[in-house]
């Protein structure tokens, strides 16, 4: 394709800081530890958070332990909820004796209308009772502050409840007037059937400036960044059963990476990018999963443009703060509880300040000893997940003025459909890339 | 007595010898046991007053600590019964209860109601629950003087005696008029009520109408945790008892209304539960006994107390020192006693255990009643639990007990929490499997007393039914010292040749409706009824008016006298044929559950007849009923299969020949040949309906389901699916198939099932055979999961005693010398693998303990399981269906390769050198990941390696998860040690994996 050269169109540029240390694993070793120290870790932390909340929300009430209940008394317990769910499936299954002919739970939602909540702290745990308290919201794992007292079945019958709200946030420098493009993308899934290569060399065509006119080069020259969001290949996980390979499976197995490693080298060589690692990348499963390992790319690993990140992913472009994941926080949340639409589960997460409250219980995540990474301690400006079926932002105004933009970013290969995030105003678009002739 | 009765019981004061006979009523001083000449009358439900303590003794003990016990008492007086109505208390009004136990005691006659009689008499005490639930007493019924000796009849019980002779039945209504019975002046019990009346005053009502409800007894369910030594199984004389938790139920409510733990130390709060803490051990222990006083407590239940808490909280307390502690009873100031019994039957087999008698309240051993009722592969608390209630129990071994003592206030209250756990499990097995409802029907049906039903066999229920009847007749039944079997065994049931094979043609089956009852009642065979064949001539009896079994003996026809035996039968099976037409009319759930007991009970009962007339070491055995009986079944089901073989023919106007592929006890399997499931119903009920009329009546043949298709493997070996209407199969249904045997490994249980569910109901035996290859396969390969390999036995005795080496007790032995304190004691069940190990080995020293596998990598003996374990039971299975079975599915293709780990504790492994090596290729290489061949094959490899470090991730969050949800608690860690659990292992596997495959991906981190 060739370029119109007679106007050299610069491309802008930003500054980039990664916050990812956090989501890093290297230095963490499984010793045999379990999963209880995560809890109290996140237990303790939000604690300390919402007890300073407490004198705000109902000074007058004394603080409890679910310990330090007495009959009757009103008061507050903070501690973390637990679901117990009837139709959740359990590992026990597999041994059960009679197997029935036909699966009783649609795998969809385990939801069912006998659920409870438990709240527990490190000295026990009590069955909460109230009306106002829907067990469909919330899920296992969110530390809160409940408001209410024991009643003569031993029970917590709630009254109100106290969730740790959006994180304080950085003010966002207003300065930089310009636009400037954040471009969102996930669900690659080079290698599954339903991806179209075409529609994936358009994207990559257009956002390096080798598509329209000069406009339009014009604007893809004020994208600044681009992010991948998780599930870029799709690999037949069925070549690995344990046998040796054939080489013709071999080729199979690294030909979507290859494939992959050839687009990004387009795009690096033109703009920086980040690719987080998804539930179908070669990556490790449990949460945080760390980067992709450069030898999976030997051609775009070796420009500096191209940064492989953790999952979940945390940066800031000039001074914006970002945040996302590739989705498996928000799926499993659908699959544990309720919500209008799937931008309420993004912000309930904000405002239960976790990224993933559901690890460890439903969803993979390495057992932390000393820290639960997950924690928002910092409101991000831009709060993505990808991987989901249809595209959807919102922009959620907190109390204190924090300002997040919340963004549902759809797979690619299903949709064809890009996110871009104008960095002045946090205002956002689609585009799409079709390849059919009529639409 | 004194000396089956235990000595130790006995308490501290002096004159053990005082001469007899100073058994007087309101004892003050222990006194001696009768002489030896009684002690062949005297059973064991007497109580001789040696166990009652001198009372001033009891009260200055109480009075000792007396403030201490004040808030402990005010504590625990919250949970006393509610005070009588006043009406009781003046006597004027009659008085109803549901009596539960029945005992008796040897004392001085009641002067006021009996003035004429004078001496020692036997005195009758019967305890119960009101309607109101506020109300208990002890009854004292005066009666029936000295025992004179007696020829007939003298073997029975004598509280049993008394029940037949008053008409009461176990468990029944019992109503006292007004004015009939007189207060008692001194307490003799702690009962609320108690009073003395005539035993002729006794209205015993029959469980019908209002009178089939149960009282709101109140049931106690407890565990009680020990602090035991490092490698050794708590003992009382070293172990104290560190916690006691209790939970008491209403009967008929789901859920307790008391939950308390007693602990020794202190212990933090839990929410729901009353926790009181104490500084010494004596004082949990007293506070239990006075808990168990102020509760008082109609029922005991708890998983295994019979055989280890009940005993040991006794001997520990006397260990201790504590006099007062063993007055559990209702009886003031009696101790209650320990000893040894052995129980033996020829249905339960023989089993040693211990009685403890609490005077005044049932106990109900939920372990004891798991064995008897139910077969079951392990029958700890944790496996019961989980096949019952599908609910894992967490399991804290106790070896971490005293570690969890010895912390502080909150790795006790850990404790306590498991040990409440404990206690709640027995109450829900209790609901669930609706023993209550059940057992007090069966003492309903059979009129024994409820304790007997747990500590005695099948018999005295028999016995009990035939003295009732006997007793309607005018007849007493002889007193039979039968010593052994010198009369020899008789033939069996008949089982027709089974004709193994995969049936694909709907099976009809022809069951015999309750077969052994109905030959009773149609020949009239009963012990009255037998007449020799010198009787016979002597009496000139007409040939008319008798009957010659198959075997020989000859009965006389009903129109000459009618059987007791035939006529209990008849009563049972209309009692239960009314009972299931009730059920069915029920809608109160209540209701529901006491019926269905009910009929349960009849049934079981009805068919136990002809067993007590086989049993030869029984009270009453009579052979020529019994064989009588098996050969006319044997001559039934011969009769069956030439009839239905003669008649459903192409010849008699059917389509196919009916051929009957076999037959066994009671029941006939018949290949009628049509294809679909409807046609083989309507031929399976015109068969049962014309052979049933060639039989006497009241032996039926009824028609009640279809296999199809139907797997024959050899007798008693069948498996099918099930369908009682034409539509949807009802379930499979397998008999003598390898999935419940102890000593298998999980492997082949679920193998066998998976085959089975494959060929039967996917009706996919190509896709059977491919799941066979394809485990075996994973197992040759080392791939397979190790939980699904152990093998669990229990160690029962020490090494020594084994007269064979048996590869658990080798292992134990090994454990012991490699660290004492976590090794198996006797008591715990053993589980273990088999290893590969040096030719020639045996199997018993080539077993190895799991964990040890794990850790050191050590291989399992692929060829072990493959021909010991999973070999024979697969064969049965696709022997009638493949050929060549065993060279297909055990010597195919799939067995070349084999994949065997390198133990890494192993002799040779210290002199090796570790290498790096090429991911790709395993060549050896100095540094980095990949050998110079392999590069660029680094896209495939890495997915390789990361691919199994996130199955593996995957696993572990799933597995420990589900450990953090049995567990009940997200901010503790796991605690449990539960080798019963399935995923145990795997969890433990898991974990190590994570580490190894952690490494093998940070090495390309370069």
């Amino acid at each position: 394709m060739e370029v119109d050269s007679q106007k050299q169109l610069q491309r802008k540029q930003s500054t980039y800081l990664s916050l990812d240390e956090n989501f890093g694993i290297q230095r963490e070793v499984y010793r045999g530890q379990q999963y209880s120290q995560i809890y109290f870790a996140r237990l303790h932390m939000m604690r300390t958070l919402l007890y300073s909340l407490v004198p705000n929300w109902k000074s007058h009430l004394p603080v409890c332990t679910v310990l330090g209940l007495e009959e009757g008394k009103e008061c507050i317990i903070v501690g973390t909820l637990y679901k117990h769910m009837k139709l959740k499936p359990c590992i026990l299954d597999e041994y059960s004796k009679e197997r029935s002919a036909t699966p009783l739970v649609k795998p969809h939602n385990f939801i069912h209308q006998d659920d409870y909540l438990v709240l527990e702290d490190e000295s026990g745990r009590v069955k909460l009772g109230s009306t106002m308290l829907s067990p469909s919201v919330y899920v296992t794992g969110v530390v809160v502050a409940l408001h209410g007292k024991e009643t003569t079945a031993g029970d917590f019958f709630v009254e109100d409840i106290l969730e740790a709200g959006l994180p304080p946030q950085i003010e966002r420098p207003l300065k930089s007037r310009e636009d400037k493009y954040v471009v969102f993308v996930s669900g690659l899934s080079i290698g599954s059937s339903s991806s179209n290569p075409l529609q994936f060399q358009l994207l990559v065509d257009h956002i390096t400036g080798h598509l329209g006119d000069e406009e339009e080069q014009g604007l893809a020259a004020e994208i600044v960044y681009l992010v991948i969001a998780g599930n870029s290949v799709d690999i037949s996980h069925r070549l690995l059963n344990g046998q040796n390979l054939t080489s013709k499976d071999q080729s199979r197995l690294s030909e979507p990476i290859k494939e992959l490693d050839i687009l990004l080298t387009q795009i690096a060589a033109s703009l920086p990018l980040d690719i987080m690692p998804g539930s179908s990348d070669p990556a490790n499963f449990s949460l945080p999963q760390q980067p992709l390992n450069r030898c999976l790319f030997p051609g775009s690993a070796t420009y500096n443009t191209f940064r492989s990140c953790t999952n979940p992913h945390c940066f800031e472009l000039d001074s914006i703060r970002f945040l996302g994941t590739s989705g498996q926080n928000i799926d499993d949340l659908t699959k544990y509880s309720e919500a209008e639409d799937k931008l309420d589960f993004l912000e309930r997460t904000l405002k239960w300040r976790h990224l993933a409250p559901t690890a460890p219980n439903t969803l993979g995540c390495y057992p932390f000893t000393d820290r639960d990474p997950f924690l928002i301690d910092s409101c991000p400006h831009v709060y993505f997940v990808g991987n989901q079926e249809k595209y959807e932002t919102r922009l959620l105004k907190g109390l204190e003025g924090q300002l997040v933009r919340l963004i549902c970013i759809p797979r690619f290969c299903e949709t064809g459909v890009a996110v871009v995030l104008n960095m002045r105003n946090l205002e956002c678009h689609t585009i799409t890339f079709g390849t059919q002739l009529s639409s | 007595m004194n000396k089956s009765g235990n000595p130790r019981k006995r308490p501290p004061q002096p004159s053990p010898h005082q001469p007899y006979p100073a058994t007087k009523h309101q004892a003050t001083v222990p006194t001696a046991p009768p002489p030896p000449t009684e002690e062949d009358i005297v059973d064991e439900d007497v109580f001789f007053e040696e166990n009652l303590m001198g009372e001033e003794d009891v009260e200055s003990l109480i009075l000792r600590d007396f403030e201490e016990r004040q808030a402990l008492a005010s504590r625990l007086s919250k949970w006393a019964r509610p005070p009588p109505s006043d009406a009781y208390i003046f006597q004027s009004r009659g008085v109803v209860f549901q009596q539960l136990e029945i005992d008796y005691v040897i004392g001085e006659s009641n002067k006021d109601l009996l003035p004429d009689s004078s001496g020692l008499a036997a005195i009758i005490r019967i305890f119960g629950v009101t309607k109101e639930g506020i109300l208990d007493r002890g009854i004292q019924i005066e009666g029936l003087g000295m025992k004179s000796f007696m020829t007939y009849e003298s073997n029975v019980l004598f509280a049993l005696r008394f029940m037949i002779d008053c008409n009461i039945v176990g468990g029944n209504w019992i109503e006292i008029p007004a004015g009939k019975y007189k207060k008692t002046e001194k307490n003799l019990s702690y009962c609320q009520l108690e009073f003395d009346c005539l035993y002729s005053e006794l209205i015993s009502h029959a469980p019908e109408g209002e009178f089939s409800k149960m009282a709101p007894f109140r049931i106690l369910s407890f565990d009680i945790e020990c602090a035991g030594r490092k490698g050794h199984f708590p003992e009382p004389t070293h172990d104290p008892v560190i916690q006691v938790a209790n939970l008491v139920t209403l009967q008929g409510e789901d859920q307790p209304f008391i939950r308390n733990v007693m602990t020794f130390k202190s212990c933090s709060a839990i929410v729901g539960v009353d926790v009181m803490s104490f500084d010494t051990e004596k004082e949990v222990l007293l506070a239990w006994r006075e808990f168990i006083r102020e509760v008082d407590p109609d029922i005991i239940i708890g998983y295994n107390i019979c055989k280890f808490d009940l005993p040991y909280l006794i001997e520990r307390a006397q260990t201790l020192g504590i006099a007062e502690f063993p007055t559990l009873g209702r009886i003031r100031n009696s101790r209650v006693r320990v000893k040894d019994t052995t129980f033996s039957s020829r249905q339960y087999g023989t089993r040693e255990s211990k009685e403890v008698t609490v005077e005044g309240r049932v106990q109900f051993d939920l372990l004891q009643a798991m064995q008897r009722d139910y077969k079951l592969s392990s029958y700890s608390l944790n496996s019961v639990s989980a096949h019952f209630l599908s609910e894992q129990k967490e399991d804290v071994h106790h070896s971490i007990i005293s570690d969890l003592q010895n912390g502080n206030a909150e790795t006790r209250r850990r404790l306590a929490v498991y040990c409440l756990k404990d206690a709640y499990l027995p109450q829900r097995l209790l609901d669930k499997l609706m023993f209550i409802y059940n057992y007090v029907e069966m003492a309903r049906v059979t009129g024994v007393p409820i304790s007997f039903l747990l500590s005695r066999g099948q018999s005295i229920k028999v016995l009990s039914q035939l003295l009732r009847k006997s007793k309607q007749k005018n007849l007493v039944i002889p007193n039979v010292k039968q010593a052994g079997s010198e009369q020899g065994t008789f033939e069996g049931a008949t089982v027709l040749e089974a004709r193994a094979g995969f049936y694909e043609k709907p099976i009809a089956t022809l069951d015999f409706a309750s077969l052994y009852p109905s030959i009773m009642m149609a020949y009239n065979l009963c012990y009255c009824t037998l007449v020799t064949p010198e009787d016979v001539r002597k009496l000139n009896l007409p040939p008319e008016c008798i009957n010659k079994t198959p075997s020989g003996e000859t009965f006389v026809k009903p129109n000459l006298q009618k059987g007791i035996l035939p006529e209990i039968l008849e009563e049972l099976l209309a009692a239960r044929k009314r009972a299931k037409a009730d059920l069915k009319e029920a809608k109160d759930p209540f209701e529901k559950a006491v019926l269905d007991g009910r009929q349960l009970a009849l049934k079981i009962s009805a068919n136990s007849v002809y067993g007590f007339t086989g049993a030869t070491v029984a009270q009453l055995p009579c052979l020529e009923i019994s064989s009588s009986v098996t050969s006319y079944g044997r001559q039934m089901i011969e009769h069956t299969k030439k009839l239905v073989e003669d008649k459903f023919t192409v010849l008699g106007g059917y389509e196919h020949n009916a051929e009957v592929i076999y037959g066994d006890t009671d029941s006939v399997m018949v290949q009628f040949g049509v294809p679909d499931v409807e046609a083989a119903m309507n031929l399976g009920r015109e068969a049962a309906e014309c052979i049933s009329a060639t039989f006497t009546k009241p032996i039926k043949l009824e028609f009640e389901k279809v296999y199809y298709p139907y797997l024959l493997i050899s007798k008693k070996r069948y498996a099918g699916l099930f369908w009682t209407n034409p539509k949807k199969f009802d379930k499979m249904d397998t008999k003598g198939i390898e999935t419940v045997r102890r000593d298998n490994c999980l492997l082949v249980k679920n193998l066998v099932n998976e085959c089975l569910h494959k060929i039967l109901i996917d009706r996919d035996i190509p896709g059977a055979v491919q799941y066979v290859k394809n485990t075996i396969s994973d197992l040759l390969m080392n791939r397979m999961d190790l939980s699904l390999l152990v093998i669990t036995k229990g160690l029962t005795k020490t090494g020594d005693d084994y007269e064979v080496k048996a590869a658990h007790v080798e292992l134990a032995e090994r454990m012991r010398k490699r660290d004492a304190a976590t090794a198996p004691n006797v008591g715990d069940r053993v589980p273990y693998v088999i290893i590969k190990a040096a030719k020639g080995a045996k199997a018993y020293e080539r077993s190895e303990d799991p964990i040890y596998v794990l850790e050191n990598n050590i291989p399992i003996d692929p060829q072990y399981y493959l021909e010991n374990q999973i070999s024979k039971p697969l064969l049965r299975i696709f022997e009638p269906i493949l050929k060549n079975a065993s060279k297909e599915l055990l010597h195919g293709s799939h067995t070349r390769s084999i994949s065997i780990s390198t133990p890494s504790n192993s002799g040779i492994m210290k002199f090796a050198k570790k290498q790096l090596s090429c991911i790709g290729c395993k060549a050896l290489i100095s540094n980095g990941t990949l050998c110079s061949h392999c590069k660029g094959r680094e896209a495939e490899l890495y997915y390789k390696t990361v691919s199994q470090v996130s199955e593996l991730e995957e696993l572990f969050g799933r597995l420990w998860t589900q450990c953090q949800e049995c567990q009940g608690s997200l901010h503790q860690d796991v605690l449990c040690t539960s080798r019963d659990c399935p995923i145990f292992y795997r969890r433990k596997k898991a974990q190590k994996d994570m580490v190894e495959a952690k490494q093998q991906l940070d090495r390309w981190n370069f």
